[in-house]
């Protein structure tokens, strides 16, 4: 470092983040903390973005008025949870500009959950439930995060999520005590989403190489593994009470350690979506896109109806 | 030109005695539609009863670590006075808003403002002072009020109308389900 | 209530109910594909609120017929609904679905002005209660028409286009129901005819303002009547009951 204060802002920085003090927009950061926060939350914002449309396809079907409201309701706070993300990134120094194009560029990541397909109108309970049920544990570790629009912005999240997750158990819990045709859609749906659920709390804490300076710097909390440990106990024999079973002959009971253990996630897999080659990758970033070059005039109009009110 | 349009900082009034907090931004073309987009952004769920939106860039920020270091701030003597609405972070709290109104100061430029703050409020905790001129913020008319308790009648979105947790107690117990 | 007045209001009632749900059915097909983020926001929340009113109709209209909504919803067909053709036209470009909504927004708002009034007193309740978001939606389209008219050449165009098509289909909105002459003189419903000069005078005026012309070769038409139907509307239903008629004793 060419700063000769660098050590000693540093040990400042760093006793003010173990004081449990927020680290505000115009304070000092170290550089590497403000590249890993810009690159989790754009993440993050993009994959809101991009999560609106597995769901928001069925919002036309959705097969009563209240689901109906109950789905438009959720789609529409996932846009608002991108719309909070990308406030929080901005405070770094990053317009949204730059992350949108980004992400339409295929340069930026979002979560690889949803470039799985919903094939069912249960597809949207089980997003509910284990999509939701995992992000809101990874959401509610974050709402401690040291950076302060961050940890806002998870806090709103967190505080607006909770009926996200309970719609979807809901109707799972419905489904499960409902006709054969339902229970045989609840139980196709947790097949498919299962796995791309437990995907989603990131690699093994070995193959994690920020996860150590993330944590030093408060920005996480809680190791990738044990957040996926807390959401196999939970989700486990929630499934199972309601005679449903997860899509995994391994699953049992560790009497020993006291928790679920079921078999190694396939991370072929996990790293190939990642990289693209997933079932809908190439039709998520087509449909924002399209979205977004059908949008430009609109954009444009109302730029220039307010330079020329001026 | 930014294809997103320019940021606006959004104050949200919760309670007709409460303060405005600010609650995030949005992007808009102009005032008016920031006004509008801050509602539907902001006022989706209650409790909201008049919003504020300031463009981002009328905005001066000091953190109390910048302050401290006596980042410069420059008093302009030559400009004319005018009032500026001054807004504070006050706690360490985890909490979803961040600087809270504090009041109004006269001062000769946008940075002098945020100075005479933190010297005019001893007894408000500034950990982050905003200044900003005001007649940069437009608010929302006082008719609005009733368009805001709209959002009290979507207790769909609320957590607590969904019994599942109640439900999956009861199948455990092997009872008949449903809430 | 009398017989003959039961029938006048519900039939009423399904109409305004079909139109909200029909048009927040299109409006709802923007979320996740709107210009702008806050965009995809304020059409879902005009969509809600939509569905909202639709539920409260259809809960007036079952007060009197004893029909539960989400039958009537995901189990009549085409031929059996009663919205106004504007509502069922595919979404189209933006300055499509805005200028339609901001043709119905300004409808609604002069319907309920005088529905607060109105001698059936749960309807006069539900029109005051709508009557707080529906001025919001107009404001909203209100705005942006303004944009749209007044914004750039190809925004102008799009909009003026969007009027030329829309503008007659609006008027259906006015056209009386054959046993509304029950209801207005009962004090439950206002006169059609007079709804539909407020409404004129009100989109005219605005309209003007957008740099908009009112395309008046297109009027008049004749008054299409609430039973008939363009195709869109079966695609629409199609899709929309395709998981309720999957198992109709089905609980969801």
């Amino acid at each position: 470092m060419d700063d000769p204060t660098y050590d000693t802002r540093l040990a400042e920085f760093e006793t003010r983040i173990a004081r449990g003090e927020k680290i505000e927009p115009g304070d000092w950061m170290p550089d590497a903390y403000r590249k890993q926060l810009i690159r989790m939350i754009s993440q993050h914002a993009n994959s809101e973005v991009v999560g609106m449309l597995p769901e928001g396809a069925w919002i036309t079907r959705a097969p009563n008025l209240r689901r109906k409201m109950v789905l438009l309701a959720k789609v529409q706070d996932e846009a608002g949870h991108g719309q909070y993300l990308y406030h929080a990134a901005e405070t770094l120094g990053i317009s949204r500009d730059e992350m949108i194009d980004a992400l339409l560029e295929g340069r930026a990541k979002y979560a690889s959950v949803f470039n799985y397909p919903t094939l069912g109108w249960a597809d949207v309970a089980a997003i509910g439930w284990l999509v939701d049920g995992a992000a809101i544990m990874n959401q509610t570790m974050l709402a401690h995060c040291s950076y302060g629009p961050y940890s806002r912005a998870m806090v709103r999240i967190c505080a607006e999520e909770g009926f996200h997750k309970k719609q979807g158990q809901e109707m799972i819990i419905r489904y499960s005590q409902g006709t054969p045709a339902q229970k045989q859609m609840a139980q196709e749906a947790i097949d498919r989403w299962w796995w791309p659920a437990l995907m989603m709390f990131g690699p093994h804490d070995s193959d994690s190489p920020n996860t150590p300076q993330l944590m030093r710097w408060g920005i996480k909390t809680r190791t990738n593994d044990e957040l996926r440990q807390e959401f196999l106990d939970e989700l486990v024999p929630g499934i199972q009470a309601l005679g449903l079973s997860v899509p995994d002959p391994e699953m049992h009971y560790d009497e020993a350690t006291g928790h679920w253990v079921g078999r190694e996630i396939d991370w072929d897999e996990f790293w190939r979506v990642i990289k693209g080659d997933g079932p809908m990758n190439a039709s998520r970033l087509a449909a924002r896109r399209k979205a977004h070059e059908d949008g430009r005039w609109v954009r444009e109009a109302a730029a220039a109806y307010a330079q020329a009110m001026g | 030109m930014t294809d997103q349009w320019p940021r606006y900082e959004v104050f949200k009034q919760d309670r007709t005695d409460g303060p405005f907090r600010n609650v995030g931004s949005v992007h808009a073309p102009d005032a008016e539609l920031a006004l509008m987009n801050a509602r539907n952004v902001f006022a989706r769920r209650p409790a909201c009863v008049a919003l504020w939106v300031v463009p981002d860039a009328a905005i001066a920020r000091r953190t109390a670590e910048q302050l401290a270091a006596g980042d410069a701030v420059e008093i302009e003597d030559s400009g004319d006075s005018g009032r500026y609405a001054v807004f504070s972070k006050q706690s360490q709290r985890q909490t979803m808003t961040y600087v809270d109104y504090v009041g109004e100061v006269t001062a000769r430029s946008v940075e002098a403002a945020l100075q005479t703050a933190a010297d005019t409020f001893t007894d408000v905790p500034g950990i982050v002072w905003w200044a900003c001129p005001v007649e940069a913020i437009t608010a929302s008319p006082q008719s609005d009020l009733p368009g805001f308790e709209a959002a009290t009648s979507k207790l769909f979105r609320m957590p607590n109308q969904y019994h599942t947790v109640f439900t999956m107690q009861k199948i455990r117990r092997g009872e008949e389900g449903e809430e | 209530m009398d017989a003959a007045v039961r029938d006048a209001l519900s039939a009423r009632l399904l109409a305004m109910a079909d139109d909200e749900l029909v048009l927040a059915h299109r409006n709802s097909e923007w979320t996740g594909h709107a210009p702008i983020l806050e965009e995809d926001i304020a059409f879902t929340n005009m969509a809600l609120d939509e569905l909202g009113h639709a539920s409260i109709w259809y809960g007036l209209y079952g007060e009197l017929t004893g029909e539960d909504a989400d039958r009537l919803i995901f189990f009549r067909n085409a031929g059996q609904y009663r919205n106004a053709q504007l509502v069922e036209l595919p979404r189209g470009d933006w300055a499509f679905s805005m200028v339609r909504q901001y043709l119905f927004d300004a409808a609604e708002y002069v319907t309920l002005n005088h529905l607060k009034a109105s001698s059936y007193s749960p309807l006069a309740e539900a029109a005051a209660k709508i009557a707080t978001e529906e001025s919001y939606h107009l404001r909203h389209t209100g705005l942006w028409l303004r944009r749209l008219g007044l914004g750039t050449e190809e925004s102008h165009g799009r909009a003026q286009a969007a009027l030329n098509v829309l503008w007659p289909y609006a008027r259906q909105l006015f056209v009386p129901l054959p046993n509304d002459d029950v209801l207005v003189e009962a004090g439950i419903f206002p006169a059609a005819g007079l709804l539909l000069n407020e409404w004129t005078s009100m989109t005219r005026s605005h309209l003007a303002d957008c740099g908009l012309t009112v395309p008046e070769e297109a009027l008049p038409r004749r008054d299409v009547d609430r039973a008939e139907h363009t195709e869109h509307l079966m695609a629409l239903l199609a899709v929309m009951q395709s998981v309720a008629r999957l198992d109709p004793e089905a609980e969801w």
